[in-house]
């Protein structure tokens, strides 16, 4: 018992011994110098990054300091001196960035703001208004502080008459022939076009039953060469691998999507790399329409006050959703090209249906890791190998004189490139930006509708005693020769007309403007159907419904038919692919295919 | 209870610790590869190779997550293989002869296990910071052992599911079996987002991978899933782990294994 209680009074000193001992080694074990932990009072325009893992465009280092200075990149390095004074911030398990840049967006609405809110610090704009253009010169020129991510663009694109790029109702100039080439670029050049975009596509890749006009390959030629002569790049856009494969050996810089009808050869792809042709696949957009959930897992993981109206929108949108899986062959044709060497840039494509600007990057970067890029080649695409395919200066890496243009991660991006979303911090030139969706503010006015019934029974008159009235819609908006008129006659609502060949996509029909102006929006909430009554020639018939903003997106579309006798159709709003069915500014009444003379009657079209 | 029986009944279970350290540390089929393995493996693919593998930040990860599989050694084979051993060899039954707390067998060898783990713990944290260059906040570091050392329920539960389930010699097979395909797919020794999505999915279901993610949230490293997320997995399984444990020991019958040592039945 004697030598028990002193074995039983040692083991516990032992242990005492033993824990204290624990304890005291941890105590010595090494900790950061003190600076700001990283999300508090972020330092601007002069300040470090000290102890980060950077990622400075082409490799991971670790244990950097980046110093900056005047909205640039003043010095780099390990344990750099630095001036006493200068505000730090720790970049302790966290991993820095250049700004990302996206090889392929269209801007409009708050594109710019969208994108840099979410790290994005310049956009290769691949078509938009060239109005745009000398704005968006000055202000990417000017260091200062603001909101909007640096706009870099084609402007206006190049396609044939009733081509792809068309149809979004956006001023066009098409071409017809080879020998006005030189021209066109010239007056691409003087609008202030960084590069020239050309369109190489008939719509038969995605097995569109209306075909698109296309380019010919002498015109196409004649543009690549125009623009050389012009010293500007020449990108083209592409569907399927035939164009693709041609307009590689027309000498083409960059092709501006990854092709999905067929996967590529090796030795194609050996050819598209000793080309020196770059290609940006927009794996986002093409993703989403075959109903890969990776844009919106990262809309998902992200806090709603930083989400705008716009992104949620667009994001949200399924309208380009299809069947098939065309995307893993996109996905296939991405990796046979790194691997033969071919430089990819990153590029979402936003903000078309599917995709969200600035969000959908993050998506880009997981679905190009999931095309077999390490994340040094991810994150490449993304940065400085995007900067040196459109030759944008001082963008795209974090080096000595180049802007300060930086994103801060939380944790280690090398291991998993999906950490991109865990922003901690961006600065534009230096200024931190504020993150959270200001774009509220500027988002669409959504009307609240009455409460009760809400009915158009045309029984005085075309007036419907809500929303701003009944008109004529036809693709003449967007340059088609589509007809049509409406009358009231006998309580119902008689439209006529003809479609026309003259648009890719021809319409003409009644759209009712729900809201309280023609294309505001109002808010059906707690509304489940649509339900009308109708008799006319027995076409197919389609109602659009036009949500908030996005405009310029293809509207979701249901079919009906109106037959020979009175027949009431019941819709409900939720077989409308779009993200909120309820938000409604207008719903158009149309026929489209095929072509001709057409005649149906509208009467008691009901939301309830 | 008087003082001086909760004090003799305190000499019990210090006393079963003690003795029952002394035992495995003499013990090198034990001791050998428990301390030492990790150390090695993070000496080996923490310090050198570390920033040079699949991320300059390797080291840092690895301290994490090697520390987690150094504890889950001792855990799984102190109740794992040494409890079904013992168990075969006659020497629970002849503990359970003795006037002993069977709470203070078991609560010897989770004494036992977190002492093992503190050393190997320690011992990685030392090669981190001095041979790898890995720098932490105090309280990282600090709350690091913590999380870690705490892995010492879940892993002394699947050990004692083990152990209460295959005899002697195969108890050490199936721990092995157990032990290092779920420290692998767990992510403890490269990150799971490297692995193909089915093997990620995998993860989702093991120990080992919550009990490492909850070790990486405090060093910023972890796959984004909550907190509250891996500690309900893993109380959940704790509990699980433990019914099938009982339910192994009722089916065998201590009773009965106690009558013929090497029989189980």
């Amino acid at each position: 018992m004697n030598a028990g209680n002193r074995s039983g009074a040692r083991s516990l000193w032992i242990l005492a011994v033993a824990a204290g001992g624990f304890i005291g080694a941890l105590a010595t074990l090494p900790v950061p110098e003190s600076s700001a932990a990283p999300g508090q009072e972020v330092p601007e325009s002069r300040f470090a990054v000290v102890d980060v893992t950077l990622f400075d465009g082409g490799a991971f280092q670790r244990n950097q300091d980046v110093w900056i200075e005047d909205g640039r990149v003043r010095a780099l390095g390990p344990r750099l001196r630095l001036p006493e004074d200068l505000p730090r911030v720790d970049g302790r398990g966290h991993t820095l960035l250049p700004g990302l840049i996206d090889g392929h967006v269209h801007t409009f609405g708050g594109t710019l703001n969208d994108a840099l809110r979410f790290g994005v610090t310049s956009v290769l704009d691949q078509f938009t208004d060239p109005a745009l253009l000398p704005g968006a010169k000055s202000a990417r020129d000017d260091i200062a502080r603001t909101g909007e991510a640096d706009l870099f663009s084609a402007g206006m694109l190049a396609t044939a008459p009733g081509g792809h790029g068309t149809q979004f109702g956006m001023a066009v100039e098409p071409l017809t022939e080879p020998a006005s080439a030189a021209a066109w670029v010239r007056a691409r050049k003087d609008e202030g076009s960084d590069w020239i975009k050309i369109i190489s596509e008939d719509g038969a890749a995605y097995g569109g039953e209306l075909q698109f006009p296309a380019l010919d390959r002498e015109t196409i030629g004649a543009l690549i060469a125009a623009a050389h002569a012009e010293e500007m790049l020449a990108v083209v856009h592409v569907t399927g691998i035939e164009r693709a494969l041609e307009a590689v050996s027309q000498g083409a810089d960059g092709l501006v999507h990854v092709w999905i009808d067929e996967v590529i050869a090796e030795e194609d792809a050996r050819r598209v790399a000793e080309a020196g042709v770059f290609v940006v696949p927009t794996l986002s957009v093409i993703a989403s329409m075959f109903g890969d959930s990776t844009g919106l897992r990262v809309l998902d993981e992200t806090d709603e006050e930083l989400v705008s109206p716009m992104q949620w929108g667009t994001l949200g949108d399924r309208s380009y959703l299809r069947t098939g899986t065309e995307d893993e062959a996109a996905l296939e044709n991405v990796r046979r090209l790194h691997e033969a060497g071919v430089r990819i840039v990153a590029g979402t494509d936003a903000p078309n249906p599917g995709t969200g600007a600035g969000i959908s990057m993050h998506s880009e970067l997981r679905l190009l890791a999931r095309a077999g890029l390490a994340s040094d080649a991810v994150l490449a695409a993304a940065t400085s190998g995007a900067a040196e395919a459109f030759r944008i200066p001082e963008r795209g890496r974090v080096a000595e004189g180049h802007l300060a243009d930086l994103v801060l991660v939380r944790g280690d991006v090398e291991s998993d490139v999906s950490r991109t979303t865990d922003i901690v911090t961006i600065w534009k030139d230096g200024y931190a930006i504020a993150r959270e969706s200001a774009a509220t503010a500027s988002a669409p006015v959504i009307a609240a509708a009455p409460d009760g019934p809400i009915v158009a029974d045309f029984e005085d008159g075309i007036d419907a005693g809500f929303g701003s009235g009944w008109q004529v819609t036809t693709d003449a908006m967007n340059g088609g020769t589509s007809t049509a008129g409406l009358a009231v006659e006998a309580g119902a609502l008689v439209v006529r007309g003809e479609t026309k060949a003259g648009f890719p996509f021809p319409w003409a029909g009644a759209i009712w403007f729900t809201g309280p102006q023609p294309m505001q929006a109002a808010d059906f909430s707690g509304r489940t159907t649509l339900r009308f009554r109708t008799r006319g020639d027995g076409r197919p018939y389609t109602v659009m419904l036009f949500g908030a903003g996005a405009a310029g997106t293809v509207p979701p579309t249901v079919p009906f038919t109106a037959g020979p006798e009175w027949a009431v159709v019941e819709i409900p709003l939720k077989s409308f692919a779009t993200a909120d069915p309820t938000i409604i500014a207008g719903l158009a009444f149309v026929t489209q295919a095929p072509l001709g003379a057409f005649a149906f009657e509208l009467d008691d079209v009901e939301i309830r | 209870m008087t003082a001086a029986r909760r004090a003799h009944r305190a000499r019990i279970y210090a006393l079963e610790a003690w003795y029952q350290f002394l035992m495995v540390l003499r013990e090198p089929a034990f001791a050998i590869p428990t301390l030492l393995f990790p150390l090695i493996f993070y000496l080996f693919f923490g310090v050198v190779l570390g920033a040079g593998s699949f991320s300059v930040a390797a080291p840092t990860y690895m301290l994490a997550t090697y520390s987690v599989f150094g504890v889950m050694g001792p855990s799984l084979f102190g109740f794992g293989a040494g409890l079904a051993m013992e168990r075969d060899s006659g020497v629970l039954l002849l503990k359970r002869t003795t006037p002993m707390p069977a709470a203070a067998y078991l609560l010897a060898k989770v004494a036992m296990a977190i002492a093992f783990g503190a050393a190997v713990v320690l011992g990685i944290f030392l090669l981190g910071a001095h041979g790898a260059g890995v720098v932490l906040y105090r309280w990282q570091w600090f709350a690091l052992a913590g999380v870690v050392l705490a892995g010492v329920i879940p892993f002394c539960a699947l050990g004692l599911a083990v152990g209460a389930w295959s005899r002697g010699r195969a108890a050490v097979a199936i721990t092995n079996l157990v032990f290092l395909p779920m420290a692998m797919l767990s992510g403890l020794w490269i990150p799971i987002t490297i692995f193909p999505a089915a093997l990620q999915d995998v993860a989702n279901a093991l120990p080992a991978y919550h009990q490492a993610q909850l070790a990486l949230k405090i060093i910023d490293m972890d796959g984004g899933q909550t907190t509250l997320l891996h500690i309900s997995v893993l109380g959940v399984q704790s509990l699980a782990l433990l019914a099938v444990a009982a339910f192994g020991f009722r089916r065998a019958g201590t009773g009965a294994v106690s009558i013929r040592p090497g029989g189980t039945s």
